[in-house]
């Protein structure tokens, strides 16, 4: 099997190396490249890859692999959050024109009244109903390797220079929600009435919700790894696809 | 010749840029700014150094443009103690003016503050205001003012009123009779709180 | 998906005696009216004949939101509740109970306006939504139980993100002093009882679904800053309580409390309220603390952070934590809630041995909050804890209770103003136990008829703050003059309107008022200094006429009527202006329908005739200016006999108030004899056929 997917990947690679030799040519980068140099720089540069070789990018049997690392992040601090829930009004309302705070990409009103266990747990509650913190939901614009991005079908999920926000592409998105159930902290919205997956995208360097929070509970900073300091919300159920599995062998065992 | 200009231009951009900095912050924090905290914070921060004539002709140059470049940067006038400067994007002038009153006459400024409230809301004033911040009075000082003020000619017009709850009030008798001062100072005391 | 934007586009009806559950379009049907008391007051018009009773199955509860609920306009979370009213005296007449917390905005996600509850289920039932999933389902296993076991009950079985609106003992009893609560701490008054008499518990809502935003969404969001940038604190003060670098003025009746200094001292760790500057957008939650305003700058160190309802940057319900009421009363820690309801338990005392600003009146408030927002009791704008202690200190409950019913309560204890007290008093209003407890339930009016009691000592006594039909005041003369008189005239039960004294509080120098007042209702004299009261004048009319349309407004469109409507503002730039159109622009970019200021508000004024037939109607009387439009004895009293209009007195003249009713019916188009809509004032606001049926019954003006 693999054998076969490797043969598959280097006729592609050999089309592939004359369309890059003119993208490289048009970035001024003439060295020779190896094959992970080249997985880094498709990430980069796949929307010009697909104007010149459309082909080669649908349905293509080189996966999309995020590597670069987002230049942002929104950081919440719970204690400040009151609760009124302008975040995922603004987040919703000034990007998709409705108030739907249930595909907002700040998640607060799960965490509103019992925290995040979510279940009464008595005086040691969180939310509301027990000490008053509401933690604040964000996504943590996760480094490599991208638990939504690897697990869409699709290669929806991509970066968006020049912060890299890992964004779904709705064009790309078919709408099979793998990517939700790929995240761990449950950060991905699917908005029913588009039948797409919308997650936070950084709103382009100003995030909506930094800037409606009345009590400065949210900040926008450079962008760190937080994927280790918080404990998942969920156990992840997705499955890699087989095209990107290859490529995460591939790519790992030189 | 030309690089001494050049530096020295440089620094007088530095030297504008701290001194505004540092009203606005001041003005934010509530504070008014005098000429020599800003310049002991040049010194400081290492911005003016060398000969000590030289920095002060240059700090007064750069202090001078700085003026006259920012709308919001104003001085206020010389009460003896140096000018003090503030930022009218942080700070009011009815602010100013307690804090200048503050610093050179503190009986005065009770009074004033008392004929203000009791002409302009109209309303008297709690003895509370004066404990806290900008007045920042302690007890014995505020009861140490009043009774200077009960011997001052200058003075009459100040009185007191006692609510239900037994909270002292003040007023200006030039601006609002007995009656209406102990009405209103019920209302601000007891009344609005039992109308929520 | 809705056609329009702003509302959701149904509107649910719940018959709980067939178990039938339908829905009509709300644009249809009841866009006239808009949404939340419109609703209502359409329906009960339409539907609810007159001489029902409160508790009659043939009573219906509108729930009504408006199309601004769930959106980010700010201060939008509330819900209106109408319905015959158990507390109306002696003849119960419609009147609205209104709702904050989560409940506004979740029914909007599922896909409703409202909710019209007819009928009464054969065993107790609850109502849970979960987006169009709709279902009348069994609440045996919940009745009996408190307002806090049902929502977490119902929280389990739904998920923590459900908003539960229940009653607690107190509505099952039929307590008409009882109220239905949503969110912790977010109460309407008076309703309890109504759903009780339906074996409704509860209602469950939760949704997924959008609310449409019709204009452009950068339109929206500009529109959304705007009006953000004109909030003041809770109440719409726009000065700080003292004085602040960047303020020109201040004032100690306002609740901008937060400035630098004070802090949430009982966040972990603690927050500086910091500058709380006008322009900084991202401080705004800062500004308001209800328990240091009420409580004193005691309570600063127990905050932990302000809370309130969906959507709102104010925050004005304070979440305190109070660690020596869970040794001292086996109480929880943490309580929570705003106005009335924070002070619900202190007000039953006099006086407290550390004073009205220290421990015990905290303690006091906490143990009041755990109990009352549990049983869900009302408090009628604090007439309760009047009357307890009017009846206490005249020796009234002495004479009516019988020897052993006074005995069983621990009065040393209450002469002390030991809050404990409370635990003996209030459990037994919401469970009916008892002679004291009952009258005490019933509400002032019925309470004073059934130990026959004179309600004239009642309208004499202003201590009491007693108005009339069985209800108190809620700001009249005694800080708006006439236009506060008017307003408190109108309703059949305390009016709940705050259009004018938001304004008349706000903290600004009566210069800037009065150009303001000018610029907003044509001339200066609309208002008066406090306490240094002018005659009546054509200004005042105005103001009154303003404040009523616009408080059925707000309650229609699903805007808060403690923080609005936004005729002035902090901004020193603006001249301190506000902007009088905020509501008008909020609607028309929201919806999609285009209304100018004057357009909306002839919407608002057909809502609120609409309130004004139902009443005479159901009173069956047009003689409205002296059967309904009132005016206690103590408005006319001065304690030193001075005349009135003297500085120094709030008391009014009884012609002068005549003459002010006279010109308010004439400003609205009503009979200015008899205070009766006329037929062609009905008619130009779209009201034809009501005009008809009161025509046919000689009802018209």
């Amino acid at each position: 099997m693999l054998r076969r997917g490797g043969a598959l990947i280097m006729n592609h690679y050999e089309e592939a190396q004359k369309l890059l030799g003119k993208v490289l040519g048009s970035l001024g980068l003439d060295d020779e490249l190896s094959r992970r140099q080249f997985l880094k720089l498709s990430g980069f540069s796949i929307i010009g890859i697909t104007a010149l070789g459309p082909g080669l990018a649908k349905g293509s049997a080189k996966p999309l692999i995020i590597m670069e690392q987002a230049e942002g992040i929104v950081l919440a601090d719970p204690t400040r959050c009151v609760g009124c829930r302008r975040c995922e009004l603004a987040c919703t309302e000034f990007n998709d024109g409705k108030a739907q705070p249930s595909i907002s990409r700040i998640k607060v009103n799960r965490n509103i009244n019992f925290g995040p266990k979510g279940l009464y747990t008595g005086r040691d509650s969180l939310g509301n109903w027990g000490n008053g913190l509401i933690i604040q939901d964000l996504c943590k614009q996760c480094p490599h390797p991208v638990p939504c991005a690897n697990a869409c079908p699709n290669d929806a999920i991509v970066v968006k220079p020049p912060l890299n926000a890992r964004v779904v592409d709705p064009d790309r998105c078919v709408g099979c929600k793998m990517c939700q159930k790929a995240c761990p902290w449950e950060m991905l919205s699917f908005d029913s009435e588009k039948n797409k997956a919308t997650k936070c995208f950084l709103c382009d360097g100003k995030p909506k919700c930094v800037d409606a929070c009345p009590a400065s509970a949210l900040t926008y900073a450079s962008w760190q790894d937080l994927t280790e300091k918080v404990p998942p919300r969920a156990v992840p159920t997705a499955v890699l696809p087989p095209a990107k599995a290859a490529a995460c062998i591939d790519c790992h065992k030189k | 010749m030309s690089d001494r200009h050049d530096i020295s231009l440089q620094t007088k951009e530095t030297i504008i840029d701290v001194i505004a900095e540092s009203i606005r912050r001041k003005s934010q924090a509530g504070q008014l700014a005098s000429e020599n905290e800003i310049f002991q914070e040049l010194l400081n921060r290492d911005i003016l150094k060398g000969d000590r004539e030289e920095s002060q002709r240059l700090f007064k140059e750069a202090l001078e443009e700085t003026l006259n470049r920012y709308e919001d940067l104003e001085k206020l006038p010389d009460r003896g103690e140096g000018p003090r400067f503030y930022s009218s994007q942080f700070m009011t002038q009815s602010y100013t003016r307690i804090l200048l009153q503050k610093e050179t006459d503190l009986l005065l400024l009770i009074a004033e503050v008392v004929r203000e409230n009791s002409a302009v809301y109209p309303r008297p004033v709690s003895l509370d205001l004066f404990g806290d911040s900008p007045f920042n009075l302690s007890q014995d000082q505020l009861q140490g003012y009043l009774q200077q003020m009960a011997k001052e000619e200058g003075y009459r017009d100040i009185k007191q009123t006692t609510t239900s709850a037994g909270n002292v009030f003040l007023y200006s008798s030039l601006h609002l009779e007995p009656d209406y001062a102990s009405m209103l100072a019920e209302w601000f005391d007891v009344g609005q709180f039992n109308n929520p | 998906m809705a056609k329009h934007g702003g509302w959701a586009g149904k509107v649910l009806r719940i018959d709980l005696s067939t178990g039938r559950i339908s829905s009509e379009d709300t644009v249809e049907k009841y866009k006239d009216v808009l949404g939340g008391t419109g609703l209502g007051y359409k329906v009960l018009w339409e539907e609810v004949a007159p001489g029902t009773k409160p508790f009659d199955p043939a009573n219906k509860i509108v729930f009504g939101t408006g199309p601004l609920a769930g959106t980010g306009a700010p201060c939008n979370g509330r819900t209106a509740i109408t319905t015959l009213w158990p507390t109306c005296w002696p003849k119960p007449l419609v009147a609205s109970g209104h709702m904050g917390g989560q409940f506004a905005a979740e029914l909007k996600y599922a896909g409703y306006d409202g909710i019209i509850i007819e009928g009464k289920a054969d065993r107790p039932v609850y109502v849970s939504i979960m987006d169009k999933k709709v279902e009348i389902k069994d609440a045996r296993h919940l009745w009996g139980q408190g307002i806090r076991r049902t929502t977490v009950e119902l929280s389990q079985q739904f998920g923590p993100e459900v908003c539960v609106a229940a009653i607690g003992q107190a509505g099952e009893n039929l307590i008409p002093m009882s109220v239905v609560m949503n969110a912790y701490s977010h109460s309407a008054g008076g309703v309890g009882a109504v759903m009780g008499s339906k074996n409704l518990k509860a209602i469950a809502v939760h949704g997924t679904g959008s609310v449409t935003i019709a204009g452009k969404k950068e339109e929206w969001e500009k529109l959304v800053k705007l009006h953000l940038s004109l909030l003041g604190a809770n109440n719409q003060h726009v000065v700080p309580s003292s004085p602040q670098p960047w303020a020109e003025y201040y004032s100690p009746g306002s609740r901008w409390k937060g400035s630098r200094g004070n802090k949430w001292g009982a966040s972990e760790p603690a927050i500086d309220t910091g500058i709380c500057d006008p322009h900084d957008l991202n401080t705004i939650a800062y500004r308001t603390n209800n328990a240091a305003f009420y409580l004193g700058d005691i309570a600063w160190k127990y905050t932990v952070r302000g809370n309130g309802c969906t959507g709102c940057p104010i925050r004005c319900h304070t979440m305190i934590k109070v660690p020596s009421v869970a040794a001292k009363y086996g109480i929880s820690e943490v309580g929570m809630n705003t106005c009335g309801g924070l002070n619900f338990g202190r007000s039953f005392f006099r006086k407290f041995p550390d004073g009205a600003r220290g421990m015990t009146s905290m303690e006091a408030c906490m143990v009041g909050m755990h109990m009352s927002d549990d049983y869900g009791l009302w408090c009628n704008y604090s007439q309760l804890q009047r009357d307890f202690l009017k009846l206490y200190e005249t020796g009234i409950i002495k004479n009516k209770l019988g020897e052993k019913e006074f005995n069983s309560y621990s009065w040393d204890k209450y002469e002390k103003s030991d809050p404990s007290f409370l635990f003996e008093l209030l459990p037994r209003i919401a469970l009916k136990q008892g002679e004291l407890a009952t009258a005490l339930g019933l509400g002032t009016g019925y309470m004073l008829e059934t130990w026959s009691l004179s309600e004239e000592e009642w309208k004499k006594d202003n201590r009491l703050s007693y108005w009339k039909m069985g209800h108190p005041k809620h700001h009249a003369s005694e800080e708006v003059g006439q236009c506060g008189v008017i307003i408190n005239t109108q309703y059949n039960r305390d009016p709940q309107c705050h259009s004018h004294c938001n304004f008349t509080r706000n903290g600004l120098p009566l210069e800037l008022q009065k150009r303001l007042a000018a610029e907003t209702w044509g001339t200066q004299d609309a208002i008066d200094a406090l306490g240094s009261y002018t005659p009546m004048n054509i200004g005042k009319a105005r103001m009154a006429k303003w404040s009523l349309i616009r408080k059925e407004l707000h309650d229609s469109l699903s805007l808060c009527n403690w923080m609005g409507p936004w005729v002035a503002s902090p901004l020193k730039e603006r001249g301190y202006r506000g902007d009088d159109s905020m509501e008008s622009m909020l609607y028309s970019v929201a919806t999609g329908d285009p209304k100018s200021r004057e357009e909306l508000d002839r919407v608002g004024e057909r809502i609120f005739l609409l309130h004004r037939a139902l009443t005479i109607r159901d009173m069956g009387t047009k003689e409205m200016s002296t059967q309904h439009d009132t005016v206690p004895e103590w408005v006319y009293n001065d304690q030193e006999k001075r005349p009135a209009y003297t500085k120094g007195t709030t008391h009014l003249g009884r012609d002068d108030v005549k003459l002010a009713m006279g010109m308010f019916y004439e400003e609205m188009g009503w009979d200015k004899t008899t205070g009766a809509p006329r037929a062609e004032t009905y008619r130009r606001l779209g009201l034809a056929k009501v005009a008809e049926e009161l025509g046919k019954k000689g009802l018209l003006g």
